[in-house]
């Protein structure tokens, strides 16, 4: 009879204390395990809409990505980036504030991106067409529109947008400019209820009151799949020394220092609390159950049962509870996590494509060592109790009970 | 040859009111093979005499030898050793496991002293043939009557051939015919070879063994 067999047959034979201890510990477990998912979900989230958007590296004029100014000479910066080998593509972007209306219809604040050329990596077109297509060819400012500017303008493709390059409520003295909407489409980066349009970095430059080449505010550029953008980076950076470029893993890190602190400091407390309530659950219900059979194992000693194996059977037993617990918190959390994340996703200002809660096989194995700490942690004051247990002593207070 | 040797052991508990002395100079030696009784009023010394003779105490005046070794000098390690190996224990309220079977409960102790499967499910079947529970061995604890637990308990007491067989009131919890049959038990594991010293309120049980000694208040009288 080994040790792991004994503490199997005690899970058994008090069958309500296993249940209670095991549905107690699935629950706390599957907090934390969302608390893990939520400490790199946001991270993972944004990583992968980074990487799916086909682009390295971001050149910008300024510290950071969150401000920015625009490039001066980028049309000629991105000529020159593209003479470097193994650069596949590059698309220069400009954003401004800018104030949208239809002819008969009210106006709304939105974002005016222009683009140097379409990317079906950037955004997504649902509806209508791209803006370099035939149908959009003859178009002096051709836009693409998101969903919720469609929606909040009854735009559908074909109807006439005017466009004020300057926010709601400031007065501008450039010309507004009338745009026709060719497509709707969803922007990788842009919240749910964004409200912006797209259009060519010309009419952008139109409807800034540009004569000449627009700067773009932001350089996109991709490397082609089989070399290493470090390389790109470098050239870019000895091109243009006044600028700023960033791989996706530094965009990833800058977010991860600033953005998203408050989610990690949030789910490093709230699972070390969580694990705080594990270990005095199984603790607890541990060291009441050790109480009640105090007088079994003082006689087992008394038969020479060693001190080890009724450790270990306790250690076992620990490990049962915790692991039938822990096992079953996984499909749990993963549930919560769904229902949480669809919560926390109606705030606005998140990009669609963002989730809070990203599976990884990196938190299941984090789950798995704190759980796998948390149940020998909780075994030891037990442990204690019988390795301490006077014999004589329990065989004779159990009797006179 | 003396198998256990007490002389002048004595053993007081320390207490928040005071030491309280439950053993005073008791000398007393359990040869192998014998079988002795001790009697006595409740609160006498007879179960602290019996847990020191068993090994699980240690006298805190005095000297115990068991096999002619000092049991003072051994560690908590080599006194389990010993009496896992040496001595069984039948305990008023059996003990026995609840969630381990008549035959698992008879096993444990045998799995700890590392005897072969093989050789740790023939003895058991043959302990409980012993006591009478082969068609019983597949039950629980909570299957069984108080007799039968008793039964199996002392069969587990003898499953790795103890020299002594210790029992603290092995019949306090057992009807007078029950006490009968476990006390002819005992009769004949002693016959077979195996000390017993048994601590009794019961004259029935007491009269069986070939000592017997009475105790008051620490001391042997008799």
């Amino acid at each position: 009879m080994t040790s792991f067999a004994l503490a199997w047959r005690t899970a058994q034979r008090y069958r309500a204390r296993t249940m209670l201890a095991i549905a107690g510990v699935a629950v706390i477990g599957a907090l934390l395990f969302d608390m893990l998912l939520l400490s790199r979900g946001l991270l993972l989230s944004f990583a992968d809409l980074l990487d799916s958007s086909g682009f390295d590296l971001r050149v910008v004029s300024t510290e950071g990505l969150a401000a920015r100014l625009p490039i001066a000479g980028s049309a000629r910066l991105a000529g020159d980036i593209r003479q470097i080998p193994d650069v596949q593509h590059v698309l220069m972007i400009r954003i401004e504030p800018a104030t949208a209306r239809t002819a008969d219809g009210p106006s709304r604040g939105i974002s005016l991106v222009g683009s140097s050329d379409t990317d079906e990596h950037v955004w997504r077109v649902l509806q209508g067409t791209d803006l370099r297509s035939p149908a959009a060819a003859g178009e002096r400012c051709p836009a693409l529109v998101t969903r919720p500017l469609a929606v909040a303008l009854a735009l559908t493709p074909g109807a006439r947008l005017t466009i004020n390059a300057r926010p709601p409520g400031v007065a501008s003295a450039l010309p507004a400019v009338v745009c026709r909407v060719v497509g709707i489409a969803e922007f990788a980066f842009a919240p749910t209820d964004d409200l912006t349009a797209v259009t060519t970095l010309e009419a952008f430059g139109n409807a800034i009151g540009n004569a000449g080449p627009t700067d773009a505010d932001l350089v996109l550029v991709s490397s082609r799949p089989d070399a290493a953008p470090g390389g790109i980076l470098r050239a870019i950076a000895g091109l243009r020394p006044d600028l700023r470029v960033y791989s996706n893993e530094e965009v990833v890190s800058q977010f991860n220092r600033n953005g998203f602190a408050y989610f990690r400091q949030i789910s490093l407390v709230l699972s070390s609390l969580t694990m705080v309530f594990a270990f005095l659950l199984v603790a607890t219900l541990l060291t009441v159950s050790i109480n009640q059979r105090l007088g079994e194992i003082a006689a087992l000693r008394a038969l020479g049962i060693g001190r080890t194996r009724i450790a270990s059977m306790l250690l076992w037993e620990s490990a049962l509870l915790v692991g039938a617990g822990g096992l079953l918190a996984l499909p749990l959390g993963e549930a919560l996590a769904l229902v949480l994340d669809r919560i926390l996703r109606q705030m606005p200002g998140i990009p669609e494509r963002m989730h809070f809660f990203v599976f990884e096989p990196r938190a299941v194995a984090i789950h798995v060592t704190l759980l796998g700490v948390t149940a020998l942690a909780a075994a030891v004051y037990p442990i204690w109790l019988t390795a301490r247990l006077p014999i004589a002593e329990t065989l004779r207070r159990e009797v006179l009970g | 040859m003396a198998l256990v040797e007490a002389q002048d052991v004595g053993r007081v508990f320390p207490m928040p009111a005071g030491p309280v002395v439950a053993l005073r100079n008791v000398s007393l030696s359990v040869e192998a093979g014998e079988y002795v009784a001790i009697t006595g009023p409740s609160g006498c010394g007879k179960s602290t005499l019996l847990h020191l003779v068993g090994c699980v105490d240690t006298p805190t005046s005095g000297s115990l030898m068991f096999d002619q070794r000092s049991v003072a000098h051994l560690s908590e390690a080599e006194r389990g050793r010993l009496r896992l190996t040496r001595i069984g224990f039948v305990f008023q309220r059996f003990f026995l496991l609840p969630m381990l079977s008549a035959a698992e409960n008879v096993e444990l102790p045998q799995a700890e002293a590392r005897v072969p499967a093989r050789d740790r499910r023939a003895r058991t079947r043959e302990l409980l043939d012993y006591v009478g529970l082969a068609d019983r061995a597949d039950h629980l604890p909570s299957q069984l009557s108080g007799g039968e637990m008793q039964r199996v308990a002392i069969a587990r007491a003898l499953a790795n051939r103890p020299a002594l067989l210790v029992a603290d009131e092995p019949t306090g919890e057992l009807d007078d015919e029950t006490g009968e049959h476990i006390a002819a038990l005992f009769d004949r594991v002693n016959q077979h070879g195996t000390a017993v010293l048994v601590v009794t309120h019961n004259p029935l049980l007491a009269a069986r063994a070939s000592r017997r000694l009475a105790m008051k208040s620490g001391r042997l009288v008799e």
